[in-house]
């Protein structure tokens, strides 16, 4: 699963850190979710597309291999 | 949120001082063959065989024997349960996932050495090893959980 939460936190000027707090995670949970090591739940992802104020298609999106 | 079924974080410290303290006492003592050392007590037992030696075999009585090895293994044990299974600081679904994959790993990795030391081990020596065997799928889950959980960690400061 792909997922553009790096650009998400970058227009609305956000740290990693600041959304793991907001979202209730780890900040490194935060990090390999950027980096494609962790695909979050389903919770987790409604979670994230709520502070960016998106829906969770704008932000995750399906891979060739899922 | 969901029941788990961990210890609290502030309880990882102390057990896990507690946990190597014991740890490198109990590897120490089976490695120079130290269990040698008695502690006679009187001690009530559900079973007790010696085998033919044996004077007094037999069910639910009291005995005599060394408890050398009840003074090392119940801390050993307990300490390395509640290290192993308390909570990170930030305890999130990644964490979760951390832990079970190191805990199947731990699982394969114990038994498949427990199988090689069947194969490879005869003798007194053997006895050693199945002493090992009563803690080590703890220590090898420890081991994992602890290396995963640093790696992520370094993979989010070299981020930084």
């Amino acid at each position: 699963m792909k997922n553009n939460i790096k650009v998400q936190r970058a227009m609305v000027n956000m740290t990693q850190a600041e959304l793991a707090e907001k979202v209730g995670v780890s900040r490194q949970t935060i990090n390999a979710m950027e980096l494609g090591k962790y695909v979050p739940s389903t919770v987790l992802a409604l979670k994230i597309a709520q502070i960016f104020r998106k829906t969770v298609n704008e932000i995750f999106e399906l891979e060739e291999a899922d | 949120m969901k029941k788990t079924y961990l210890f609290p974080y502030r309880s990882k410290k102390v057990s896990g001082v507690v946990f190597f303290l014991t740890l490198f006492i109990v590897l120490t003592v089976i490695l120079f063959d130290l269990d040698l050392i008695e502690i006679p007590s009187k001690v009530f037992a559900v079973a007790v065989d010696y085998g033919v030696f044996g004077k007094n075999n037999g069910w639910l009585m009291w005995t005599e024997d060394s408890i050398t090895d009840e003074i090392l293994f119940i801390p050993l044990i307990s300490s390395g349960l509640i290290y192993a299974f308390s909570k990170e600081k930030v305890e999130d679904e990644m964490v979760s996932k951390i832990r079970l994959d190191s805990l199947v790993w731990a699982t394969y990795f114990n038994y498949t050495l427990i199988i090689l030391s069947y194969v490879f081990f005869y003798g007194f020596v053997f006895f050693d090893v199945m002493m090992i065997a009563l803690f080590s799928h703890l220590l090898f889950f420890i081991i994992r959980f602890r290396w995963m959980m640093f790696k992520q960690n370094k993979l989010a400061t070299d981020e930084e």
